[in-house]
């Protein structure tokens, strides 16, 4: 009998048979660096940065190279485990007694077509936002990039994970956009869907019939847990712009010129209950090109100190120390404090005008109000290109490289008012401590629609923790099981900080906190797809099911909502 | 520093790639998105610089030790900086090249060393040179010239021709031209001759922090008994070395000088005056040691402090070496002023330049990765339609003649100043 | 070919009960038990019109019409059809039907009617998002949406009898392409009895408890589509032919009626002339409506006869481009203003003119086909006494051979070219085009008849050949589809085997 040494000698070899010996290494410290991850310290024992070290990273060239490498993984049973660009503790394997490979996509790095008549591209799954919206935008075309930014990869959006961003109100979020997509299944047999499957290319998502694209797309997609989402098409939008981005000045905040048809705001409005009336004016209007809530990542009390010190090449977090504390920086951010971006775009010169005294009325009309200082040139240039090229995204972590979304929540502008106050509230009481950024109890953050066309707004705190400091880090977590236990309080769904914390916990309390959920048949029938889709259980739990004979008794605590979605009530 | 001082560097990365590519919003086309050389070489997630922040600490916690594919991931890297540009996009509490330097220092004085470079260190502490050759060639290059020898003259300025310009004949006359326009533009300048040493910055980005400090305390003791207050050189690799790092190393507080912002300065104040057309379209590829790593090195001492709770501020406060301030604009004025002469840029330009192949030991240790990386710097200079690219570090130029000579393309490959000599009608043999 | 296990099984080819196992009278009595005996019919013509609709699906008597009233006589409904192995039809529309969906593939069939469900539970004005039941008719929603100064994204003139909810989730197209984020839309979340009688609810409505009110009470909506979990489960309902459960109830978005619209008109000799043009117009969003007919198409939509029809499309352009102008919320009038000035900027880049008005139609005609429900009898009989469609999804750069396949094939079957309506729909703000072709002809007319089914079968496989996606497989055309369609077909029949092991939903439409 082979020990399991052989065994993994034997999947080794096959493996570097298919791919290369150059593309599969288990060599400890390259493991580590797959290992190590964003939020790993949140959830492993002892605070430690990595998750599970993977058996061996593995990459791909091909469909067929995966197919092949997954064929190999279901017969020596060692789990799969995809990343594109791998920015999550939950992109890494989860278990530490579950050998897995994990699929590195970045050499599946080609942009297939770009059909222009047709308005869709198809990418494989290495290809970033960035990279493919200076192609599209040649061709007056822009796709939508996700919150998390342009470093991340559009199949991975798109197919696998949730999709919205700034752009999403005009440009549809990436679920909207999913067209075609091949789908390598955890058995290692490719699945396409839409008219792809029907031989007639890349250019419809849906059908024939019920659409397949639903077994694996939902709220989120699938995360990695239930095979490899190898190409995509997705459809791309009008961009009205330069087809060349030329950004001038120097880092870190270059600017991009505004063309005469367009127009880039920093609306200011005085409460958030404003803010919510601004948002239906504008979603009846159906103007806006990007709408978000962009600069408050950093917290509305230091906001206009941090960006305004950005705007300088040679400023320091010192200089934003004492900018904070200039009254006429202050002032600034107080006019700031419940403001949002808004970028229009014209496809003409009277178009733009029009655009541009509908939003003064609505403006006039919810007395809301212009940032004046986010609106002089120099700043509604770099608003202009980080929301375009959402470059920037990596300001998340601007403050000591810790950074953790908590009441990440979606519904309607009515929905979001009503629960800002707790998150507020929470966010303030729990920096307290000293050991989180204390950047005020604002620091929320998020996109005027997950949803094509508005409707749906979502926001979620920014909470800065030092990830080298281990007091800090358990800061980071109590305020998460704070931000639950508020969440339950006031019957509001949980957040994003639920999902965080979920990677750490044992199968047996994920199942159980599902079994309370009041509706279940999705779980079971996740459960059935595993079984049906991944027979010999090479996906992980990031695809989440009930297991026969739990659930459907237990009710979760009065006051509490769903627990396994993104901000849903 | 030792690499324990940049384990907060690696607590505090978050694996989010930036590293990988050229600053986003600079990004125009698919094909020149990336800026990382090492990772299109080795393609895992180890050799960004990213994922050489994880190896230092795996290694400091001893979670893996140094293999042969760990050595290849720390060493097969240019060391061109691309990812410390990125990475400050949004960050201000990271030093990701000075950590990677520090990583190679640690496996070198470790005993993890390259094979490969053993011939090139033996030859810099041997005969003061990188390129094997005998000392006392050193400055033959100067032979026809009628300039000071500061071993025994005093001036206040020295000429440094540095390794290439010293041995490499093709680029001789550079060397002579540049004594000459510094001379007639009235001058005190000096030279070395055959007693000039390696600047040592190449070892250094070998890993051989060592090295540099003895080329360092040589060259600096050599310059203070020459009476020296200014150093000039046409290498962009001398000019980082003896810029920034005898600065930082070595207490140096000598002013140094390119040779191409010398030019400059003298064309903007009227002095220099290009009287010849040279009609050629040309690209200028910008030397990382003369862009994005040739800012201005301001000494700084203090530590980490917290404000706001817990972010991350310095006291006092540090400067930030972020790119934003390399030496752009001069070469490229330079050429602009000489008449005929079109000037197109790559994609990738200024702080955003991709490598040409031949820093951090790769051109010595991994030949094919230092000639592909060339060879793709080949690529993009030829999308721009010109005839010649052009840059102002004899480094970059020899790995780009070679990739040319090898077959990356039809481009020819100029020194600046080379371009300088035409227009001034100065025809310097070789 | 396929390594790996079905692990759910698929009870789909088994045939139901045989008679005897369960006796038509016991039968009865329990649907009379569930909805009432009023809501039981099983009379001869009741049963002889329900076989049969105007497509070419071979005919089959239900054994019964049954009309529940609300969601928990459906879910009873199911249980028992589980329990019986009874094959449930759901039908939400009123007829004349098209599609052959409605009619029994099987013996021993049910018919759910769900024309009594006609509520609208909700308009929720700030959040423009209704929530209606499947018996809510076009007609029904039009006039309570217009109270609010809202309206829905509609089909081409849908009879005045139609479910909203049904033309939703055959994902019938919309005419407005740019409010068209995704080909559903503007359908957003459903309340779904499965196949296996359980009640779930999809998208965001799929987190909260199964009761709409209760949702409401905390404060939830049923905006967000996706979900719940990694699942779309109103993405398995939708194109479904209701094989896969009974949607009761679906919330939808809405927008914001214009105060202010007019039509404007592109006339082209051919598709190819302006297939450029309304490629530009939806790639920049601009206008409301966008739609191109041919002449047949537009005069079988608004004459009121076949004499009125001969007329009028007589004297139309062979092709036109219909824009409607629409000014909602502020500053209505500036918005025509100025969609007008680029629109003809645009139509001028393309060498073509544009239109105020087009011969013999009125703008009432048109803003009829556009925003409201067609007149009686319905358009698609008007002209000839009956009609086949052929339609799918293309590329824009097909759209003009694969009208000419079908054309062709009409033709080769002895209908005439000129009376062929052609109808393409840009969908997904332009990325698709729905191509839709009517073939007239006189059902009374046993030849033509026959003739008018080869047509449709050559033209259909023609087409496919040509490479037009049957994204909705009605009839034959879907053995035609999953032939040729291996990787939905195992995952629908996974999907099915899950959410209707029985097969009791609609068995024999789809691959299943």
């Amino acid at each position: 009998m082979e020990s399991s040494r052989d065994i993994s000698r034997d999947a080794y070899r096959a493996i570097e048979d298919i791919v290369g010996a150059d593309n599969i290494t288990d060599d400890p410290a390259i493991l580590d660096s797959y290992a190590f991850q964003w939020l790993a310290e949140l959830v492993r024992p002892e605070r430690s940065h990595y998750m599970p070290r993977p058996w061996a990273v593995v990459m791909p060239l091909t469909t067929e190279e995966v197919v092949a490498v997954t064929k190999v993984c279901n017969k020596y049973h060692v789990k799969v485990k995809p990343i594109s660009t791998g920015w999550y503790h939950w992109a890494a394997p989860l278990k530490d007694d579950e050998p897995t490979v994990q699929f590195d996509l970045r050499r599946m790095n080609r942009i297939l077509e770009i059909d222009e008549k047709n308005m869709y591209a198809v990418v494989e799954s290495g290809v970033i936002c960035a990279q493919l919206q200076a192609e599209v935008m040649k061709r007056g075309l822009n796709i939508n990039i996700i919150g998390a930014g342009c470093s991340t990869s559009i199949v991975a959006s798109a197919s696998a994970y949730f999709g919205g961003g700034p752009s999403s109100y005009f440009l549809g979020s990436n679920s909207d956009n999913l067209l075609g997509q091949e789908w390598v299944t955890p058995a290692g047999e490719i699945v396409r869907t839409g008219s792809l499957s029907s031989g007639c290319g890349w250019f419809c998502g849906e059908g024939p019939g019920p659409s397949a694209r639903a077994i694996t797309r939902g709220t989120l997609g699938t995360r990695g847990g239930l095979g490899v989402f190898t190409k995509c098409a997705v459809k791309l939008g009008p961009w009205e712009g330069p087809p060349v981005l030329q950004p001038t000045g120097k880092p870190p905040a270059y600017r991009l010129p505004i063309p005469d048809n367009f127009r880039v705001y920093t609306v200011g409005t005085p409460s958030f209950e404003a803010l919510a009336e601004i948002y239906y004016e504008i979603y009846d209007n159906a103007i806006g090109y990007i709408f978000h809530r962009q600069f408050n990542l950093a917290g509305a009390d230091l906001a206009a100190a941090l960006w305004l010190t950005y705007l300088d090449p040679n400023g320091t977090m010192n200089d934003v120390e004492a900018r904070s504390k200039d009254p006429e920086v202050q002032k600034i951010s107080e006019e700031a404090r419940v403001s949002f971006q808004i970028i229009l775009q014209g496809r003409s010169k009277e178009d733009i005008e029009l655009q541009d005294r509908i939003l003064d009325e609505i403006i006039r009309r919810t007395g809301c109000y212009k940032v004046e200082r986010f609106c002089e040139a120099d700043f509604a240039e770099f608003t202009n290109m980080y929301l375009q090229r959402m470059g920037h995204k990596h300001c998340n972590f601007v403050w000591v490289g810790g950074y953790m979304g908590s009441w990440m929540q979606a519904g309607t502008p009515d929905f979001v008012k009503g629960y800002v106050k707790t998150a507020i509230d929470g966010f303030e009481r729990d920096q307290k401590s000293g050991l989180l950024v204390q950047c005020g109890g604002d620091a929320m953050m998020g996109c005027g629609s997950t949803l094509g066309g508005g409707g749906f707004f979502a926001l979620e705190q920014f909470v800065s923790y030092d990830p080298n400091d281990n007091a800090s880090v358990d800061a980071c977590i109590k305020h998460m099981e704070d931000a639950i236990t508020d969440c339950k309080a006031n019957g509001i769904p949980l957040g994003k900080e639920y999902l965080y914390l979920q990677i750490g916990w044992t199968d047996e309390r994920i199942w159980d906190d599902l079994s309370k959920m009041p509706q279940q048949f999705v779980l079971n029938f996740q459960r059935k797809i595993k079984e049906a889709f991944d027979p010999n259980g090479l996906g992980d739990r990031n695809y989440p099911w009930l297991p026969e004979g739990w659930g459907q008794q237990k009710t979760i605590a009065a006051g509490s909502a769903a627990v396994a979605g993104v901000g849903k009530p | 520093m030792a690499l324990e001082e940049f384990r907060a560097d690696a607590m505090r990365c978050t694996r989010c790639t930036y590293c990988r590519w050229i600053p986003f919003d600079l990004i125009k086309s698919d094909r020149f998105a990336k800026g990382c050389p090492s990772m299109e070489a080795g393609k895992f997630h180890a050799y960004s610089a990213g994922g050489r922040l994880v190896t230092a600490l795996s290694l400091m916690d001893g979670r893996s030790t140094v293999t042969e594919k760990t050595k290849d991931s720390v060493f097969k890297c240019t060391l061109c900086g691309q990812c410390d540009v990125s990475c400050k996009m949004c960050r201000y509490d990271m030093e990701p090249l000075a950590a990677m330097r520090e990583l190679r220092f640690d496996l070198v004085e470790n005993g993890h060393t390259l094979p490969q470079l053993e011939p090139v260190l033996e030859s810099l502490r041997t005969e003061f040179n990188m390129l094997g050759k005998p000392a006392d060639e050193r400055g033959d290059w100067a032979k026809t010239l009628k300039v000071k020898d500061l071993t025994k003259e005093k001036a206040e300025v020295v000429f440094h021709a540095g390794c290439r310009y010293s041995f490499d004949g093709d680029l001789g006359p550079v060397a002579r031209l540049s004594v000459k326009i510094l001379q007639e533009a009235g001058v005190d300048v000096g030279i070395f001759g055959e007693a000039e040493h390696c600047c040592g910055g190449r070892a250094y980005g070998m890993g051989y922090r060592g090295d540099l400090d003895n080329s360092a305390r040589h060259n600096l003791r050599a310059w203070k008994a020459a009476g020296v207050k200014t150093v000039v050189t046409p290498c962009s690799d001398c000019f980082h070395t003896f810029k920034r790092l005898y600065t930082a190393e070595a207490g140096s507080d000598i002013e140094v000088i390119h040779m191409v912002q010398f030019v400059d300065r003298l064309v903007k104040e009227g002095k220099l005056k290009f009287t010849k057309e040279v009609p050629m379209t040309v690209t200028y590829h910008d030397p990382c040691h003369l862009g994005r790593q040739g800012e201005d090195y301001v000494p700084w001492s203090g530590t980490e402090k917290k404000i706001f709770g817990q972010a991350v501020a310095y006291d006092p406060p540090k400067p930030r070496y972020t790119g934003a301030f390399g030496v752009y604009e001069p070469p490229r004025d330079v050429l602009k002023a000489i008449p005929g002469l079109k000037l197109v840029e790559m994609e990738r330009n200024r702080e955003a330049a991709w490598c040409c192949g031949a820093g951090g030991g790769a051109r010595e240790a991994y030949p094919e990765f230092s000639a592909a990386t060339a060879n793709e710097r080949i690529e993009e200079a030829a999308t721009t339609g010109a005839d010649a690219i052009v840059s102002a570090c004899p480094w970059c130029e020899q790995n780009f003649g070679d990739a040319v000579e090898a077959g990356a393309g039809a481009l020819k490959v100029f020194d600046v100043m080379a371009l300088v000599g035409m227009a001034l009608g100065i025809e310097e043999e070789a | 070919m396929r390594l790996y296990r079905i692990a759910v099984t698929i009870d789909a080819m088994n045939p139901p009960a045989r008679p005897g196992e369960a006796p038509m009278g016991s039968k009865k009595e329990s649907l009379v038990q569930i909805v009432g005996e009023e809501n039981v019919l099983d009379d001869a013509g009741t049963l002889e019109a329900w076989s049969k609709d105007e497509s070419f699906a071979p005919h089959r008597r239900p054994w019964f019409v049954v009309r529940p009233k609300d969601a928990g006589q459906v879910q009873a409904l199911v249980a028992w059809a589980n329990v019986t192995a009874t094959p449930l039809v759901p039908v939400s529309s009123g007829g004349p039907h098209f599609l052959g969906d409605t009619v029994p593939s099987v013996p021993e069939a049910v018919i759910v009617d769900l024309s009594g469900l006609n509520a609208i539970r909700k308009i929720d004005t700030r959040n423009r998002i209704a929530v209606i039941e499947p018996g809510v008719t076009y007609t029904q929603l039009d006039a309570a949406l217009a109270e609010k100064g809202l309206r829905i994204a509609r089909p081409l003139a849908p009879r005045a009898n139609k479910s909203v909810v049904a033309s939703l989730l055959e994902r019938t197209p919309t005419v407005i392409p740019r409010l068209n984020y995704n080909l559903p839309e503007p359908l957003r979340t459903c309340g779904v009895v499965w196949g296996t009688g359980e009640v779930a609810f999809t998208g965001e409505a799929g987190y909260g408890p199964k009761s709409l009110e209760d949702q409401w009470k905390r404060g939830a909506s049923q905006v967000d589509p996706k979900g719940p979990n990694a699942t779309d489960l109103m993405r398995i309902v939708t194109g479904a032919q209701g094989s896969m459960g009974i949607v009761i109830w679906a919330s939808v978005r809405l927008d914001v009626a214009p105060t202010v619209h007019e039509y404007t008109f592109v006339p082209g000799r051919t598709l190819d002339e302006l297939t450029g043009f309304w490629q530009k117009l939806t790639r920049t969003r601009l206008g409301d409506e966008v739609a191109v007919l041919n002449a047949a198409q537009l005069a079988q939509l608004v004459g009121r006869d076949a004499a009125a029809i001969e007329v009028l499309k007589a004297g139309l352009p062979p092709f036109v481009v219909v824009i409607g102008l629409g000014g909602a919320a502020l500053f209505p009038e500036e918005r025509v203003v100025v969609a007008r000035k680029d629109l003809d900027t645009i139509v001028t880049g393309c060498g073509l003119t544009r239109v105020a008005s087009l011969p013999g139609i009125s703008p009432a005609d048109v803003a009829a086909v556009f925003e409201g429900c067609s007149a009686e009898p319905h358009w698609k009989v008007r002209y000839r006494g009956a009609s086949q469609q052929v339609f799918f999804l293309s590329k824009i750069e097909k759209v003009s051979g694969l009208v000419a396949t079908v054309q062709a094939a009409a033709e080769a079957n002895g209908i005439p070219a000129g009376e062929v309506g052609v109808y393409v729909q840009p969908q997904h703000q332009g990325v698709v085009q729905h191509v839709e072709l009517t073939l007239p002809y006189d059902p009374g007319h046993a030849r033509q008849a026959a003739r008018m089914k080869a047509a449709v079968e050559k033209a259909s496989r023609d087409a496919m050949a040509g490479g037009a996606y049957f994204s909705r497989p009605y009839g034959e055309w879907a053995d035609m589809v999953y032939a040729h369609d291996a990787d939905a077909k195992l995952v629908l029949r996974t999907v099915k085997g899950i959410v209707d092991p029985k097969n009791v939903m609609n068995p024999g439409k789809l691959c299943f």
